[in-house]
């Protein structure tokens, strides 16, 4: 190695770490994960799921460390049923009703995925994910819930529902890998850089992707014009807020404003929508009387006539109704709702108006109080709102948004299943009621136990049906704008394709469809959050977002409860204070509840006292405690102080510039903040924080481009997309997994040029692309418009070599013939005794299948092969299940799959087989800065040009590649690349290193010269073909490529002849039939106007549904032609009397026959009763051929006079569907 | 289901009850690695740990492709 500059002194992290990582690839660590920041980046999906369980290991925060699914059954309390006899039991003194009987659920429980209790060989009771991939089952635990029932007052029965099988969510509190380190996984059978995070569903690896929802307990003021179509005097404003239970369902309310001044409240009750007067439910919740109303609303600003007029408006409004009274009006409201919100009939009207304001109206807070002074707080928002005095919040920025998690949104649909399950059961009941079934006995456990065995509790079955579909069945809506959707497949198409998925964040199918693209835009809001460039472009750009590689989403409940009293210390004024002036004080709010007032430099003084002491962890105030500080301005956003400590919250580590510790961000405070994105550009006084790194904001694979900040940013937005289409290295336990489809590059490399990261993330153990030498030179010829030349002896030593694994089941259970019921299977793998296995004349299939009817592993398949044979019970032959691919495949792996038990004879194989695919003219490769290009030489290596060190480029592109697109960065990783190879280093290419005085040529320049190339990296080079010298020095370099999966072998569509449509006998459509490329309407239009006729008629005529047709030469008609036997000698009476033959085969027109039969009838008849009537008959039919054929001269015959025309056969089927429609086709033959 | 003409089997009405006679085929456990003999018509279980799925071993035969 040549000596290196001062320059080169290795910098930290400049060398490659092979022996380490092979020692830790050959062993892993028994203790810990190989990558512990990869278990990282799933802790949301993990934690999510485990918050469900009461065990989830989550800090209890507030509450009392109950798990979702237990405050779930809590939410969805008691039903109740009547049997209709005797008279006790009548809470509401009503008699009649006869014994109550109420029901409810006090626990669930989900175990581990376990061996089925039949199975009594098993050893290892606990099944793995592993073993779900490979028997394409699901992973799942059994879900037991506990159901107690009491009869009126008295003894509470207790029983435990078998709810089925319930997904379980891999490495998650209920997965048997949970915490199991490297080594462990590795035994079995998984990655050693495993993180779960997903479910395994058939096989399948699923997972719950991210949903953007509005943010929770945060009033947000809309502006829509369509709320004016709601009804009459409603108008385009509304604020509104979204509501969360403690076990994560979510409720929202919105508070139309009315032109008259007055508000509505509306919710959602089971899909449908509701509106009612804000009134009723201010007077229900507390009793208010207008005066509280007035002075709640009014805050003493009495000078504000705005606000004045129409809190009396709303007050004068309300009198209509009538109801004073807080009891009035909840027993107004149980009237109104009685029959929709189906609660037990001997509640009182009033009972059924607190249920319902408690299930509906602000469902986060608990206290009635607490809700009546939030209603107020939106009444007076709406207001502002309505004044111009406050802005419009915008529900597209992610300062209003928060993350629908998987775990949550899995309690969500399960609570709601039990409670479906709930209803099921009292509905059994009550119909056994209704129809006064005679089994009816309140105190008979078993008729009890009957009815709930007959109630359908199958909810794992309906879990795996949404996980395996990702629609959701509801009757609710669960507060959401979509059904379907939610689940996506997590394919393992190369490792940055696998932990994408998991980063990646949906807008909503909702907005899809949505025609303006403001939804789509990318926010100043969403720095730190969402990455800016890692969004596939195209229909779903802006929707689907990745999280930025620090951005963390708050999974664990914090302990909040001492903060009220905590600020109160500190100068805030406490929410019941008597009188407050709404001029000068600004409310502050915890989590949608209304903690206090402060004025204006209170509010900022607590914000930043709260700030600091959560920094620097005093008053226990949690880290993850969102301080939203909205100061005062002029019609800007509602002022006040936000404080937010609810889960689901997207929050980033930055660093606090007053005390150097580190905070956590969320995305509503941060609008308010100034952060520094480095050190170097903290303005004093202004800057509140500064970013740990400048490369924060980029998502992961954003973050794996190298020197991205050289490049145009389009290019790196595209370098997303194709890194996750790159042949990589999916995964390293490639044997047991049982994926559709797998691809895999075999000579992967780790790339020389890298940023800091690709080691922080472990890439180097899933390489996704090969170094290569590449010169930018036009030479070929064969290199324009993106092509690239592959250098023959490269592709011969293996560059870009790549396999494709292909899964591929025969289950006999799912083949016809097997019969479903039956106990004992019929059909059975192997050869039945008709199938010679030996010998000379022995069956051909035996070449591929052994004795036992599976395919030999290692065996050649061609299209068409067998690759197993069963034999079938009932007719004793043998069948044998095709390969039913077009290309050849080896067989890699057959899997044997046992039943569940492990007590059932062979009926399912699956099996690898391996596909090989060597670069081929055609096929796609990349940089990693968005120049992507297709291989289009093969150029012999003798033929290629070469350097004075007698280098060879492996890859040939053309220097139009670079000018408009401007990746410099790309231009940098050849030197950098160049250099490093010469030197040894691992160089880090992590983007914003170099600055305009510290420039990367600089740096990169003095590297080369050190190794004894020119300081840019052009290379004088020789022509391969003629040996001279070029012109100009060519620039050539080490660069990483990556070979795309969009391969030619998958795409390419030719055919002479093939499959034609049986109706138009025109080719099929589509690749995988055998079909043709369309030659469609602008095509033609081409050859019209190019003149090129024969060639039309070749592509449209001959070479599509080209047929020929007898057609009456009389008649016109196609379609009426006759056959007459000429074997027979049958003969036409022509038109002079004469017999004259048919067409030559006896063809004739039957239609012409049947006229002129007609004819002769009619002449006979006229003949027989007199010339007189004749003319009168005579035809009138009014053809284009009007000449009757015996007018004709020549041999003209009765219906004889046929022709063949060569016509397309769909015009054929065009006239017989006209003629079947009484419309008549005639041609002139000429 | 039995909708095939079996004139060729006539004469070979009885034959569900014949058994096949073929070598036994050897088996690997896919979690333990243990080799197993496993008869046509036998329960795919480990009989080592009762584990569910079988792989088949590599062919014995001669494997020879044209090299082109």
């Amino acid at each position: 190695m040549p000596d290196g500059s001062p320059r080169l002194a290795p910098r930290a992290g400049c060398t490659f770490d092979t022996l380490a990582r092979e020692k830790k690839f050959k062993s892993p660590p028994e203790k810990e994960s190989v990558i512990p920041i990869l278990n990282e980046f799933v802790t949301p999906h993990i934690e999510s799921f485990n918050a469900l369980f009461d065990d989830s290991g989550l800090p209890s925060g507030d509450g009392d460390g109950r798990g979702l699914l237990h405050l779930g059954l809590e939410d969805i309390g008691k039903r109740v049923v009547f049997d209709g006899r005797g008279d006790i039991g009548a809470e509401s003194g009503q008699r009649g009703w006869g014994n109550r009987l109420s029901m409810w659920y006090e626990q669930v429980t989900v175990s581990k995925p376990m061996v089925s209790e039949r199975d009594t060989q098993a050893k290892e009771r606990r099944v793995y994910p592993s073993e779900a991939r490979e028997r394409l089952t699901s992973y799942r635990g059994r879900m037991m819930v506990k159901i107690c029932w009491q009869v009126n007052d008295g003894p509470v029965e207790v029983e435990m529902r078998d709810c089925g099988l319930l997904p379980i969510m891999v490495r998650s509190a209920r997965c048997n890998l949970r915490g199991m380190s490297s080594g462990e996984l590795v035994r079995h059978h998984e990655e050693p850089e495993e993180f779960g995070g997903y479910f395994v569903i058939n096989g399948n690896e699923r997972l719950i992707r991210y949903l953007i929802l509005p943010r929770r307990h945060h009033v947000i003021s809309l502006v829509r014009p369509s709320f004016v179509n709601r009804g009459p005097s409603y108008t385009p404003y509304a604020v509104q807020i979204r509501c969360v239970r403690p076990d994560q369902t979510s409720a929202t309310n919105t508070l139309h404003y009315l032109s008259n001044g007055s508000a509505m409240l509306r919710f959602s009750w089971r899909k449908q929508e509701y509106v009612i007067p804000i009134m009723l439910i201010l007077k229900a919740l507390v009793s208010a009387s207008d005066k509280e109303v007035f002075e709640g609303v009014m805050m003493q600003d009495y000078g504000d006539t705005f606000l004045s007029d129409r809190v009396e408006l709303l007050l004068r409004s309300f009198k209509m109704y009538h109801l004073y009274t807080g009891d009035q009006c909840l027993q107004y409201l149980g009237d109104k709702f009685r029959i929709v919100v189906n609660m037990p009939e001997d509640w009182t009207n009033q009972a059924i108006g607190v249920w319902l304001i408690n299930k509906v109206v602000l469902v986060h807070l608990q206290n009635a109080r607490d809700k009546f002074r939030m209603l107020l707080f939106m009444l007076r928002k709406l207001y502002a709102l309505v004044s111009k005095s406050c802005s419009v919040d915008n529900p597209d920025s992610p300062q209003h948004q928060e993350v629908l998690l998987p775990g949550a949104l899995y309690g969500m649909i399960i609570k709601e299943r039990l409670e479906e399950a709930l209803n099921g059961f009292r509905e059994g009941i009550a119909l056994d009621v209704r129809n006064s079934n005679p089994a009816v006995d309140f105190y008979d456990k078993r008729y009890i136990k009957k009815v709930l065995q007959r109630t359908s509790y199958d909810i794992g079955a309906k879990m795996s049906n949404f996980l395996a579909t990702g629609n959701l069945v509801t009757p609710t809506g669960l507060d959401l704008q979509q059904a379907s959707g939610f689940t996506i497949v997590a394919e393992k198409l190369n490792w940055m394709r696998y932990i994408s998925h998991f980063r990646s964040i949906h807008r909503g199918a909702f907005f899809a469809e949505l025609k303006t693209t403001t939804v789509r835009k990318l926010l100043p809001e969403a720095w730190g959050f969402l990455c800016p460039v890692h969004t596939p472009d195209g229909s779903p750009c802006g929707l689907l977002n990745h999280l930025s590689r620090t951005c963390r989403i708050v999974t664990a409940p914090l302990a909040v409860s001492h903060i009220p009293a905590l600020l109160a210390a500190h100068g805030m004024t406490q929410a019941f204070a008597p009188s407050v002036d709404g001029r000068r004080n600004l409310c502050v709010q915890l989590d949608g509840r209304l903690i206090g007032w402060a004025p204006a430099a209170v509010c900022q003084q607590l914000a930043t006292s709260l700030r600091i002491w959560k920094t620097e962890g005093k008053h226990s105030v949690p880290l993850d405690l969102e301080i939203g500080y909205v100061p005062v301005s002029k019609a800007g956003q509602y002022p006040g102080l936000y404080l937010f400590a609810s889960r689901s919250r997207m929050m980033r580590p930055v660093k606090y510039v007053p005390n150097g510790k580190d905070d956590q961000v969320g995305s509503f405070e941060q609008v308010y903040m100034d952060i520094a994105c480095t050190p170097a550009e903290i303005e004093d006084g202004v800057s509140s924080h500064v970013e740990h790194s400048p490369t924060n904001f980029l998502s992961i694979l954003a973050n794996l481009t190298p020197f991205s900040d050289f490049n145009q940013s389009p290019r790196n937005i595209y370098q997303c997309q194709m890194g996750k289409q790159t042949m990589g290295t999916p995964a390293t336990a490639l044997q047991h997994r049982t994926d559709n489809k797998l691809y895999r590059l075999q000579t992967g490399q780790t790339p020389i040029v890298r940023p800091m990261l690709h080691n922080t993330y472990g890439m180097d153990s899933f390489p996704n692309g090969t170094n290569a030498i590449v010169a930018v030179i036009s030479y070929t010829g064969y290199d324009m418009e993106d092509a690239m030349i592959l250098n023959k002896s490269a592709h011969e030593r293996g560059f870009g070599y790549g396999t494709i694994y292909k899964s591929y089941t025969v289950d006999l259970q799912e083949l016809t013939g097997s019969r479903r019921i039956a106990t004992t299977p019929t059909l059975h793998f192997g050869f039945g005794p008709e199938i010679r296995t030996d010998g000379e004349k022995a069956h051909p299939a035996t070449l591929h299948i052994d004795s036992d009817g599976l395919p030999c592993v290692g065996a050649r398949l061609n299209p068409g092969d067998p690759i197993a044979a069963y034999v079938d019970d009932t007719t004793g032959r043998t069948k044998f299940a095709k390969y039913k691919g077009d290309e050849v495949a080896y067989v890699d792996t057959v899997r044997l799959i046992g039943s569940d038990a492990g007590d059932q004879e062979l009926q399912k194989i699956n099996m690898t087989l391996r596909i090989t695919r060597a670069p081929v003219i055609g096929d796609k490769f990349s940089s990693r800065h968005g120049q992507k290009g297709v291989c289009s030489q093969k150029w012999p290596a003798i033929d290629m040009p070469f350097s004075e060190s007698g280098m060879q480029p492996d890859v040939i592109i053309n220097p139009h590649a670079f000018p408009s697109r401007m990746t410099i960065g790309m231009l940098v990783e050849s030197m950098a690349g160049k250099a490093g190879a010469m030197h040894g280093l691992a160089q880090d290419a992590t983007p914003f290193q170099f600055t305009e005085e510290d420039t990367a040529i600089e740096y990169f320049g003095e590297q080369l010269q050190a190794a004894g190339y020119n300081y840019y990296g052009n290379e004088p080079m020789y022509s391969g073909i003629t040996g001279q010298e070029f012109a100009a020095d060519i620039y050539i370099g080490v660069v990483y490529y990556q070979r795309l999966r969009h391969m030619v072998l998958d795409k390419f569509q030719v055919r002479t002849t093939g499959p034609v449509d049986p109706v138009t006998r025109q080719p099929v459509k589509g690749r995988k039939r055998a079909g043709g490329i369309r030659f469609g309407e602008m095509e033609r239009d081409a050859l019209i106007a190019h003149g090129t006729a024969f060639l039309l008629q070749d592509r449209l005529m001959n070479c599509s549904d080209y047929s020929t047709a007898w057609v009456c030469r009389t008649c016109g008609s196609l379609i009426s032609l006759g056959y007459d036997d000429v074997s027979l000698g049958e003969m036409v009476i022509g038109a002079n009397g004469s017999l004259k033959p048919t067409g030559p085969g006896g063809e004739y027109c039957r239609a012409c026959r049947a006229a002129a039969e007609e004819e002769d009838t009619r002449a006979r008849a006229a003949l027989a009763n007199g010339p007189a009537r004749t003319a009168t008959n005579g035809r009138s039919a009014d053809m284009r051929v009007a000449i009757g054929s015996q007018f004709v001269l020549g041999p003209a015959s009765k219906g004889g006079d046929m022709d063949i025309i060569a016509v397309p056969y769909v015009f054929r089927y065009l006239c017989a569907e006209l003629a079947s429609m009484g419309i008549k086709i005639s041609l002139e033959v000429q | 289901m039995n909708s095939q003409p079996s004139q060729n089997y006539g004469s070979n009405s009885g034959f569900q009850n014949a058994p096949a006679p073929r070598q036994d085929m050897e088996y690997l456990c896919a979690d333990c690695g243990a080799k197993n003999e496993i008869r046509s018509r036998e329960p795919i279980r480990c009989r080592e740990c009762g584990h569910r799925i079988m792989y088949k071993k590599r062919t014995n035969r001669m494997v020879q492709f044209e090299a082109r």
